[in-house]
Formats: C-alpha cells, sequence, structure tokens
C-alpha cells in the first residue's frame, strides 16, 4: 500500500471518529449535565490520538487530525460554540504534537506503569488547558470582535483548574489504551480504505444530515 | 536524568497546579444578587423595571431580555469616550466588546447576556459587574 495514501486514510478516519465524537456524544453530555468537555478530552480525544500515534508512529498525523474533526465540528448540529471548539480542536491536535514530539514508548521506562500514568496526566491537561487558552485568545481574534488580554489572565486560574478532571481521567485512560494496542488488532489490506473511508463517510454523512435536518 | 524518569514529577507538579487553582477559585468567587454598573448596584428586577425589554434573534433561537445599549444609557453611563464595555461574571470570567457589538446583545431575566452575531463565548452568565472603561 502506498505509505502516504494510507496515512491519509489514517488521518481522515481518526480525525471523523474525533469530530463525530465531540458533535453527538459531546452533546449528549452536555445536554445530561455532565463535564462534557473534560470528558471529551479525558476519554475519547485521548484514545484518538494515543491509538493513532502508537499504530502509524507518524508525528504531525494528529495535527491533521485535529484539522478534520476541527472542521466537522464547526457543523455540529446540536449549537453551542462552533468557532470556539472548532479552533480548540485544532489546537489540541497540535499541543499533543509538542508534548509527544521526539517521544517514544518503545524505551524500557515508558513499559513503567507510573510514567505511563504521569504521561496520562501530563498529555490530558495540558491538552486541555491550552485548548482552553488557545480558543480565549483566537475566538474573540477571529470573530473580529477583538482580543482583551487582562479577560484571559483574570480567567487563568479557573482554566487552569478545569483541567484537574482531563488530568485524573487521562492517568486511567493512557495506560488503557497502551494496553489494548497490545492485542495488535489489525485489518486485511484488502479492507483498510473501504472500512477507512466508510467510517470517514458515516461520521460526516450523519452530522452533515443532522445539520441539514435541524436546521443548524 | 533522562525525560522519562522526570514524568512523575512533571505529572504531579501539573496536579498540584491544578488543585490550587481550584482552591484560589473557590475562594474568590463573587456570589452576588445585584449588578455593579459603573460602580452602581442594580438588581435584576430594578433593570428590568428601568429598561424596556427587547428580543434579539440567535443561532440558539430568540432571547428576550433589556437592550445593553438602552441599560447603559438609562443608568447614565452613556459617555462618548467609553468604548470598552466588560461584562464580569461570578466565576471570575469577563468578556469585553465595543459600543457596536454592545448594541446587538441582551441581558436576560436568568441574568445572561447574548449577543445576536457573535461566538458563545462572549455571552455571559451570572453577571455581578459591568464595567465601563
Amino acid at each position: 500500500m502506498n505509505k502516504n495514501m494510507k496515512l491519509f486514510a489514517g488521518i481522515l478516519v481518526f480525525g471523523s471518529l474525533w469530530g463525530f465524537s465531540e458533535c453527538i456524544i459531546g452533546s449528549v453530555l452536555k445536554d445530561a449535565g455532565l463535564p462534557y468537555g473534560s470528558i471529551m478530552t479525558g476519554v475519547f480525544v485521548l484514545i484518538f490520538l494515543v491509538l493513532s500515534r502508537i499504530t502509524y508512529r507518524q508525528p504531525g498525523m494528529q495535527l491533521g487530525m485535529g484539522v478534520v474533526a476541527g472542521t466537522l465540528r464547526i457543523f455540529n448540529p446540536f449549537g453551542g460554540c462552533h468557532l470556539c471548539s472548532a479552533l480548540a480542536i485544532m489546537a489540541e491536535g497540535a499541543l499533543f504534537e509538542m508534548i509527544w514530539y521526539n517521544f517514544s514508548f518503545n524505551s524500557d521506562n515508558m513499559k513503567n506503569i507510573t510514567n505511563q500514568v504521569s504521561m496520562g496526566v501530563i498529555t490530558a491537561y495540558l491538552v486541555y488547558v491550552g485548548g482552553y487558552i488557545v480558543t480565549q485568545i483566537l475566538t474573540p481574534i477571529v470573530s473580529g470582535v477583538g482580543f482583551y488580554v487582562e479577560n484571559l489572565i483574570v480567567f487563568l486560574p479557573r482554566i487552569l483548574a478545569s483541567g484537574l478532571l482531563p488530568g485524573l481521567i487521562g492517568a486511567f485512560v493512557l495506560p488503557s489504551v497502551l494496553q489494548l494496542s497490545k492485542l495488535d488488532l489489525k485489518i486485511k489490506d484488502t479492507l483498510y480504505y473501504p472500512t477507512t473511508f466508510g467510517v470517514s463517510a458515516f461520521c460526516w454523512i450523519a452530522v452533515l444530515s443532522l445539520w441539514f435536518m435541524l436546521g443548524a | 536524568m533522562g525525560k522519562e524518569k522526570l514524568l512523575p514529577v512533571f505529572a504531579i507538579a501539573v496536579l498540584l497546579i491544578g488543585c490550587f487553582s481550584a482552591l484560589y477559585v473557590n475562594a474568590i468567587e463573587v456570589d452576588s444578587k445585584t449588578i455593579k454598573i459603573n460602580n452602581e448596584e442594580y438588581t435584576i428586577n430594578q433593570i428590568f423595571s428601568l429598561v424596556n425589554t427587547t428580543t434579539i434573534i440567535t443561532d440558539e433561537g430568540e432571547k428576550t431580555g433589556v437592550a445593553l445599549d438602552d441599560l447603559i444609557i438609562k443608568t447614565g453611563n452613556i459617555c462618548s469616550l467609553c468604548n470598552a464595555y466588560t461584562f464580569k461574571s461570578k466565576d471570575g470570567y469577563q468578556q469585553t466588546v465595543t459600543w457596536d457589538y454592545l448594541k446587538k446583545g441582551v441581558l436576560t431575566q436568568e441574568n445572561r447576556i447574548y449577543f445576536s452575531d457573535t461566538a458563545h463565548s462572549f455571552w455571559v452568565r451570572d453577571i455581578v459587574e459591568i464595567e465601563v472603561d
């Protein structure tokens, strides 16, 4: 299989699954009154980002996934802040790349559960908090209203506090993803493209159909 | 020391930052039944008796409340040199808009501010203060 094409299909499928979960599962969690942002980042985002990194071992892929997921999030049929969420998702992909730059789970040290838990806490916390800060800066700028730095500074303690829950969730999720990856589940080459494009198409069609039906 | 060996230290550090920030936020949270508009205190009922209600259309439907520009005028805070209006929430969240955006906003009976054509991050809830600069 062409390596670039395989990677593109991987970005598309993982990014679409991420965007689909943000739109559909995130909205369900929000309506249920749960801390959906923390759960989305601590569980779903971490699973998609780490699993894709371990499977493809290709730096830069998660940035592409963030762009795909953020684009899909703009069409969230259930409302919410489309622009802020899309920007936060794209920022999360970029932040993951920075945190995991030149980082490998192959070394003996990373077979240690303490380090896996620690990496889960660090990744989930920094991705969540960083995405939050980036969207607080970029949303006023992109929407043309204007960014006031003092608004960010006074709200910074709350942003830093809000990363606690995703950080704690990440402590459990990342070691679980690593255990899951040991199962070495692989799709046959002949089924790879039909599966990845099929799943991606399902995510986009489902979100866009709901978007048109609900007149968002 | 390899970077992998520092991971637990970094993890504890970010958790401590989160914990201390949560304690700080809890300590400074304001629980007020009034809204301070340029240092004058108003209850939500006083505001609604002072200013007529209007309805705006947002991407989440119609929102009815007092027009923010009318509120600023009727509370005597209109001034030709003022160009920034900051809405502060009880949890420390705050957003600043210019008069052009202020004209498109309402304050609802639920003490929440909506604008007709801004990102939702400008919709501030649990307002405790409106500052005019």
